[in-house]
């Protein structure tokens, strides 16, 4: 029996921020964590999957000369493609679509997945159980459970479920480009990648289990925790259990980490 | 120790602002909102534990990350080898000394 084809995926990493976009500040995805970008975390989490053949960074045009010597210093070959973002995140993930739209009409793309590159600490397997879900059904998008949300004084009780919608999202190449398409034609700009995918066509999107790891670094809190787990996990964002952990010279130490910060960045 | 400047959502101003970022190596030491002072920093107790951590992993991953810049451009990487390895000594002791002052 044949074997089913493999499926190829790209990777759309969204860097260009929503910042103010003035000054001569740092964008926050350029910030080093743990002696690498934070944006280039998430890139070799993604490429250690096979089926990944083609990444997107979406920028914005300040950033490129830091973001070029960056990806020469920490991301080897195949090259990322480069392209300049908008100013929403609707738009940036039209311009990388657009960038993609040749390799998607050839058929050399199967699944486009967007990931926000905020999240450094999102695991291989979670990029992976998006595009096999998005294979499957359509689209995919990582949720987590926020149970435990309630009202405020007499405000207006929160739905019984709620949850917390996290990237990496998965969906198929050829409905995705054709629902931005309409949407640039149409005016619409959307919150998020799903809500373009629910609005111009009817591929459905499955809900596959978030990662409490897979943080946004929003607030300054969020860099302090972001180290403190990738020195859990031993700098090693595969995913993969992990039989036997290597012992460290320092093993004893790792027990003092949980202690002694001033801010809990939980 | 170095510096680094980047736009993060701060709680006291609830907004986005601007910040300081300060690194002992490559471990975050501090941040402070430059807007309203809000300051936040490892103490001594949980950062000397996880340079040590982060110091030892340096080490051990630095063959690998040599390797990965040889295969990448040998000509440049043996032209800066002799300044990278005179700075070493400098760089280390400024770490510790930023270390042992806090």
């Amino acid at each position: 029996m044949p074997l089913p084809p493999p499926i190829r995926a790209a990777v759309v990493m969204l860097a260009a921020g929503e910042g103010r976009r003035s000054g001569h500040h740092t964008n926050k995805v350029l910030l080093p964590l743990a002696g690498r970008g934070v944006f280039t975390w998430s890139i070799h989490s993604a490429r250690r999957l096979a089926s990944v053949t083609h990444s997107v960074l979406v920028i914005r045009e300040d950033d490129r000369e830091a973001v070029m010597a960056t990806l020469d210093r920490e991301v080897g070959p195949p090259d990322v493609t480069v392209v300049v973002g908008g100013d929403s995140r609707h738009s940036s993930e039209w311009q990388a679509l657009q960038a993609l739209a040749p390799a998607i009409e050839a058929g050399e793309i199967d699944v486009v997945v967007i990931h926000d590159a905020a999240r450094p600490l999102a695991v291989t397997t979670l990029f992976s159980s998006v595009i096999d879900a998005a294979v499957e059904h359509g689209g995919a998008i990582p949720v987590r459970d926020q149970g435990h949300l309630t009202a405020l004084d007499h405000g207006e009780q929160p739905p019984d479920r709620v949850v917390a919608v996290q990237t990496p999202q998965a969906f198929r190449a050829g409905p995705l480009l054709e629902a931005y398409r309409l949407a640039d034609a149409d005016g619409f700009v959307g919150t998020d990648t799903a809500s373009c995918m629910e609005r111009y066509t009817d591929v459905p999107v499955l809900c596959v289990p978030g990662d409490a790891g897979n943080i946004k670094i929003t607030f300054p809190e969020d860099l302090f925790l972001a180290e403190r787990l990738l020195a859990k996990a031993d700098y090693d964002l595969s995913g993969r259990q992990r039989h036997h952990r290597r012992e460290s010279a320092m093993s004893h130490l790792r027990d003092l980490l949980p202690h002694g910060a001033h801010a809990d960045p939980t | 120790m170095s510096t680094n400047e980047a736009e993060l959502h701060c709680e006291v101003c609830n907004q986005l602002t601007d910040h300081e970022l300060h690194y002992t190596g490559r471990l975050l030491d501090s941040v402070r909102c430059t807007q309203c002072g809000t300051h936040v920093e490892l103490s001594s107790r949980a950062l000397i534990p996880a340079y040590a951590l982060d110091l030892e992993q340096r080490v051990l991953s630095k063959p690998r990350r040599m390797l990965r810049r040889v295969a990448r451009d040998p000509v440049g990487y043996l032209r800066q080898l002799p300044r990278a390895v005179l700075r070493q000594p400098r760089k280390f002791l400024s770490e510790f000394r930023g270390l042992l002052r806090r």
